[in-house]
């Protein structure tokens, strides 16, 4: 019983790392080929937040200790309330020129 | 488990290697600060995967700190970038 809960919690494991990467790529990529600041800046907040939540949930499931799952809470707070604000200033200060 | 770990760090280093692309190239002052964010962002997501990977509690520390310093950074450089549109 304890061995097929082990391989549904690689399994989800490995598919929560596989997306996290994938949307990680696919901010980078926006970054690269989008026209204009604004345009990258959307390319580039969500999809890399949406990425480390989704590599934090994979890593939250391997790691075994809780102060270990803690810091991965916090990791995953800390992104989601500083991202808005830096790209929220960022946009201000980009804006018009 | 580490075959699966081992491919995303690869996916995560062709989208640092994007990242790092538009830091390098000419942009602008606002472009490279976004980009700069997105790459704590990417090396955050790479940290996790090696936490998990060497199942070690200390890149998760590292982590915490990336995550902090990525966001004072781009922090100084909005009003940095501010300060110097009130100059001109």
């Amino acid at each position: 019983m304890s061995d097929i809960l082990g391989a549904v919690v690689d399994v989800l494991t490995a598919v929560c790392f596989v997306a996290g990467a994938l949307f990680a790529f696919i901010g980078a990529l926006g970054l690269h080929r989008l026209a204009d600041t604004r345009s990258r800046m959307h390319a580039a907040t969500k999809p890399a937040t949406l990425g480390v939540a989704l590599c934090a949930l994979g890593a939250a499931l391997q790691l075994t200790s809780p102060s270990d799952v803690t810091k991965v809470v916090v990791i995953v707070v800390l992104q989601l309330v500083t991202s808005p604000i830096g790209a929220h200033m960022l946009g201000r200060s980009v804006g018009d020129k | 488990m580490k075959s699966v770990e081992t491919v995303t760090l690869v996916v995560l280093a062709f989208a640092a290697v994007l990242v790092v692309a538009r830091v390098v190239r000419r942009s602008s002052l606002g472009d490279r600060a976004v980009a700069l964010d997105t790459l704590s962002a990417v090396i955050t997501c790479a940290l996790l995967v090696g936490a998990s990977r060497a199942d070690d509690g200390l890149m998760l520390d590292l982590a915490v700190v990336l995550g902090l310093m990525g966001f004072l950074t781009s922090v100084t450089v909005a009003r940095f970038i501010e300060s110097r549109k009130d100059d001109q």
